[in-house]
């Protein structure tokens, strides 16, 4: 009978599922979670596949680069650092899974450089890190959202936000280039609202603003921004969106012959990805870029010159880009933390660390970082380069002039900060 | 006005290449009644063909010729081992609509993990052989280049000796009268399961030629994850439904006419329309006429 | 008889519902908020057998319902203060209205025309969130359902409320949907999908019997949308992709896309299988290229073995083999004929 067997399987399919639920037995508690005498667990989740991966997939390699060198030279007091990386293809349910399985499965001492603002919100309101009492370190995003200690507790920022490098670039424009006509391509989303914002603190007027889609990146719709900055007549053009906007844009620009004078933002203007996925050095060549780390290409810096060698020997024939040099250094940064957290570091010494003494963290960008018990604002500010012939962004002049904002509205000013040598070998100390 | 014809140019060359993937869609529905929705991805592979190609001997067309042929003898050896099996076991019930589309994103996302664990997730190249910088009128440059005008030329003979196969050949009436009544077909003599895959076998050439020709369109490069070749699937199906997925003209106009749509739409309304254009686009077509611009009104068997 | 029937499985669910309570009292939280996520995908699963299955309308645009329906229920809370209950109500109401609408305008269209257009939807509907602001963009809206109430003690987590709530929500719609089913609406459907001259010719207005499925279905989903959100404390169009609406249509297929006592597993499979994969890629640990893409690749691998090996569905499948086992006990059972009387 049919309702019989319905009865039978709806009975089977219970069972099944307490006996799987209840399978998994709840362990003991460590001293600190995370930690034992010989290793210290860290989780990571970030598009490794999926549309929105592209460039990002080289962060765990990178990080992973710095760490097994950090391992091979005696580790964090004793102990070796183990990264254990998630897939969470920029989807916010699976960030969500995948960071619960870090936390509850895994067992991590703490998040570094999740991905994406959509999903760290999503596991910020879900997983709820802070209440967990989780250290969320690094974010990677220029959302500056997560730098407000109040809401996101245990969250850390690193990366300078959005605001504020359009205020620099308005800063740079009010200074450099009064007069010229400005025209702007951004994302039509928050990224792009952030930069909006910033622009409008900086008193930015824009004679055309060409929003595009975030995923219609394409040479057909690059063709037409083009054909609308052309109209406008624009002299200047600021590229404010992700990487494949950027390289859409310029190649077809080359193409079109269309070449006004470019600025790029830091997140899209990596030249070392752009040259590699297509864009002429040509073309590149004169455009306005911002970084807040040392140019990736600048072998005279004691840093880039470590971590590149760090990189090439880990991971032989992938090219050091700015990727890569972000996920070495929150690597790098991790490390100096942990190592500042005592013999017996635990979740709470770890953030007492950063609250107290964050400002202290060595690292290779040229902007302080402002951590403080009622701030996590990561970098601050971000210097101004020039594209050379080779299509490596340079700074002007051929010395670092770093300028330093908040995401508010504050002025824009050059930093005096002076960046300490780097501790012997790259290791903390 | 330069801007109202370059928009119809930025419409026209897209377009072509909505086209090529609609085509090979309607190939592989008109021989098996099937959506494939791994048609991208096999494009994708065969691009990685080509790639492998063009590292060896440097030409473009060579490296096209690779890809066409890989993506044929791949699309004819996934009809011939795998589509067969499956249509075998669920040829009727509720799930005889589903179980292709199942069968074929399975395909799609096993496609991709292989080619991405074989090749790595890092772009590679494949250059153009002719430039592809916009022709000049006076001070102007419209966005058109040699390259574009290759890409029109190509797909144009393209649907020209297809067009001539089906109608001028008896290989191309067997794939017709297969399609039609595969009972009747195989009755009158005609193998229709060799017709079957030999209509996989030209999708996947011309998917082939697809993803060539919007990689070397594009940046130059290409990667698994590339975001063209995500949008490629879908604008094709689209552009195919337009069409009314019976023929390949119909391939070719529903590709053109979605191509300009969004360009106007993106040009002269608003950007953000992006991703909902073809959707009313697609919905206002299939209002008028719901079997597609050319399409075919099911006979009725009585 | 059909109100004992009803009754009888009403039973059923509330004995289930008690297992579930139970269980989830003595299971870690992981497994509590898999087991929120499982009855989400059960719900949303659900809408598509209906739709699919039933109705023989192959939609692949099932994520773009469930968005609607997150959409409604975070916008009316946050703006409204409205009460979660409520706020679930005017997920269904949203979804149902856009699936109405969707019905309306498919109604005429089948097969691939059907798959192309839901296709179109569920791409083009989640970026619109970027259009309003009010929508809160690429960054998402927050979507509380608020704490567990306090009496339910201290020790009472965050996601053991989401997987009561979700726990709940699925099975009552299960309760409801599998008496729709049954009634004559579920009849009418069956009948408009295996031959619709035939059904038209009995009496039945397939129009608007395949519309008032889209609407339910749509309904259906908005609900399990706004439990998705629930679970995520999220609503942002990164949630919605038009991957989620092709693994929707491969779970219901996985389930056995044409009846729902099979549900369960199909929403086991989507949320098991990526964390099986995760754990295989690890233990067999070879070179990055290969562990990056394993889980993928197990995971669609797993969907064309379901297809070739189990196309209805395990459930059809194992009625299908007990149906012939009996036959075969018959056949066997029935006397010799005998060899007389053959003129």
């Amino acid at each position: 009978m049919k309702a019989m067997n319905r009865r039978k399987l709806i009975s089977v399919s219970a069972v099944l599922a307490v006996a799987s639920l209840a399978a998994t037995a709840v362990p003991a508690q460590a001293a600190e979670v995370g930690v034992t005498s010989s290793e210290i667990k860290l989780g990571m989740t970030l598009p490794m596949t999926g549309s929105a991966s592209l460039g990002y997939n080289k962060i765990p390699g990178a990080a992973k680069a710095y760490f097994d060198y950090l391992n091979a030279n005696g580790g964090v007091n004793g102990r070796k650092i183990t990264l254990i990386v998630k897939d969470d293809r920029y989807v916010p349910t699976e960030a969500v899974a995948k960071t619960n399985e870090l936390i509850l499965k895994d067992k991590v001492m703490a998040l570094l450089a999740p991905l994406g603002t959509a999903n760290v919100k999503a596991v910020a309101s879900s997983v709820n890190p802070a209440k967990r009492g989780v250290p969320v370190l690094f974010v990677n995003t220029g959302f500056s959202g997560f730098a407000d200690a109040k809401k996101y507790p245990t969250h850390y920022s690193i990366l300078p936000s959005y605001q504020m490098e359009a205020k620099i670039m308005g800063k740079y424009i009010a200074e450099n280039l009064a007069g010229k006509k400005i025209g702007l391509l951004y994302q039509d989303d928050d990224f792009g609202s952030d930069a909006l914002a910033g622009f409008k603190t900086a008193g930015t007027t824009f004679a055309v603003k060409v929003p595009y889609a975030s995923g219609s990146q394409s040479a057909a719709t690059a063709a037409g921004w083009i054909t609308k900055f052309k109209a406008a007549e624009v002299d200047v053009v600021i590229l404010f969106g992700v990487t494949s906007a950027s390289l859409y844009m310029l190649a077809t620009a080359a193409a079109l012959k269309y070449a006004p004078q470019w600025m790029i933002d830091s997140v899209g203007g990596d030249s070392t990805t752009l040259k590699l996925a297509g864009v002429p050095a040509g073309v590149l060549y004169n455009a306005i870029g911002f970084s807040p780390v040392p140019a990736t290409t600048d072998l005279t810096d004691e840093y880039i010159k470590l971590f590149s060698e760090i990189y090439a020997k880990a991971v032989p024939g992938s090219a050091f880009d700015l990727n890569v040099l972000l996920g070495m250094n929150s690597a790098f940064m991790t490390a100096q933390a942990l190592k500042a957290a005592g013999p017996n570091p635990t979740r709470k010494s770890l953030m007492a660390v950063l609250n107290t003494n964050g400002a202290s963290l060595f690292n290779s960008a040229l902007s302080p970082v402002g951590y403080s018990g009622t701030s996590h604002v990561g970098l601050t500010g971000e210097w101004v380069g020039k594209y050379s012939p080779t299509g490596d962004l340079l700074p002007i002049g051929g010395t670092y002039t770093t300028y330093i904002t908040d995401s508010g509205a504050g002025a824009v000013v050059k930093s005096t900060y002076k960046r300490p040598a780097m501790p012997a070998k790259g290791l903390p100390n | 006005m330069i801007q109202f014809i370059n928009t119809t140019l930025i419409g026209i060359t897209a377009g072509s290449i909505y086209a090529l993937m609609a085509i090979a869609l309607v190939l592989v529905w008109r021989s098996t009644r099937v959506i494939n929705f791994a048609q991208a991805r096999m494009a994708l592979l065969s691009t990685y063909f080509g790639y492998e190609a063009m590292v060896r001997t440097n030409s473009f067309w060579i490296a096209l010729l690779v890809a066409m042929l890989g993506g044929g003898l791949f699309a004819a050896i996934i009809e011939l081992v795998f589509m067969r099996f499956l249509l075998k076991r669920s040829a009727s019930g509720p799930i005889a609509s589903v179980a292709p589309i199942i069968a074929t994103l399975g395909l799609y996302g096993v496609i991709r993990a292989v080619t991405a664990s074989i090749w790595g997730g890092q772009e590679l190249q494949i250059v153009a052989p002719v430039s592809n910088v916009g022709y000049s009128i006076g001070t102007e440059t419209l966005v058109f280049s040699p390259l574009k005008l290759l890409i029109l030329i190509s797909v144009g003979v393209l649907v020209l000796l297809l067009s001539l196969l089906f109608q001028k050949t008896n290989i191309g009436l067997a794939l017709r009268a297969s399609a039609f009544s595969p009972e009747i077909a195989s009755l009158s003599g005609i193998k229709v399961d060799l017709v079957r895959t030999l209509g996989w076998s030209l999708a996947g050439a011309v998917g082939a030629m697809a993803g060539m020709f919007q990689t070397v369109d594009g940046t130059g490069t290409f990667s698994p994850d590339s975001i063209g070749f995500t949008l490629l699937f879908v604008s094709g199906f689209i552009a195919a439904v337009i069409g009314g997925l019976e023929s390949l003209v119909g391939a070719v106009i529903g590709g053109l006419l979605l191509g300009l749509v969004i360009s106007f739409v993106l040009m002269y309304i608003s950007s953000s329309l992006f991703f909902i254009a073809p959707f009313l686009v697609l919905l206002l077509v299939l209002f008028i006429r719901p079997q597609g611009i050319i399409g075919v009104k099911a006979a009725r068997r009585a | 008889m059909h109100k004992l029937r009803s009754i009888h499985h009403f039973g059923l669910f509330v004995v289930f519902g008690f297992i579930l309570f139970l269980a989830s009292n003595r299971v870690d939280e992981l497994r509590v908020y898999q087991g929120a996520s499982v009855a989400v995908f059960v719900i949303a699963i659900a809408s598509l057998i209906l739709l699919t299955g039933y109705s023989g309308q192959v939609s692949v645009g099932q994520g773009a319902l469930m968005a609607l329906g997150a959409y409604g229920a975070a916008v009316v809370r946050n703006e409204l203060h409205v009460p979660i209950l409520l706020s679930f109500f005017v997920a269904v109401l949203v979804a149902a209205v856009g699936g109405a609408l969707l019905g309306a305008a498919a109604a005429r269209l089948s097969g691939p025309y059907l798959a192309g257009t839901t296709l179109a939807l569920a791409i083009g509907i989640p970026p619109l969130a970027n259009q309003f602001s009010i929508l809160g963009g690429e960054q998402g809206l927050a979507f509380d359902v608020g704490n567990p109430p306090a009496r339910l003690g201290e020790d009472f987590t965050q996601y053991k409320w989401f997987f009561w709530i979700a726990a709940l929500a699925a099975l009552i719609s299960m309760w409801l949907l599998s008496n729709i089913l049954r009634s004559r609406y579920g009849r009418n459907w069956r009948a408009g999908r295996s031959n619709e001259v035939a059904a038209q010719l009995s009496g039945i207005n397939t129009g608007r019997s395949k519309i008032l499925a889209f609407t339910l279905s749509a309904g259906i989903a908005g609900l399990a949308g706004a439990l998705l959100s629930m679970t995520i404390g999220t609503v942002s169009p990164s949630a919605f992709t038009y991957n989620l609406s092709l693994m929707l249509l491969a779970g219901a297929f996985v389930s056995g896309v044409s009846t729902l006592s099979g549900v369960m597993i199909g929403a086991v499979v989507l949320v098991g299988i990526p964390e099986i994969a995760d754990v295989v890629a690890n233990r067999i640990g070879s070179s990055e290229n290969i562990s990056t893409n394993l889980p993928g690749f197990l995971n669609y691998a797993l969907l064309i073995l379901t297809v070739l090996f189990v196309p209805n569905g395990p459930v059809e499948q194992h009625h299908a083999r007990q149906a012939r086992k009996a036959a075969m006990k018959k056949i066997k059972s029935l006397p010799k004929p005998s060899m007389e009387g053959n003129t």
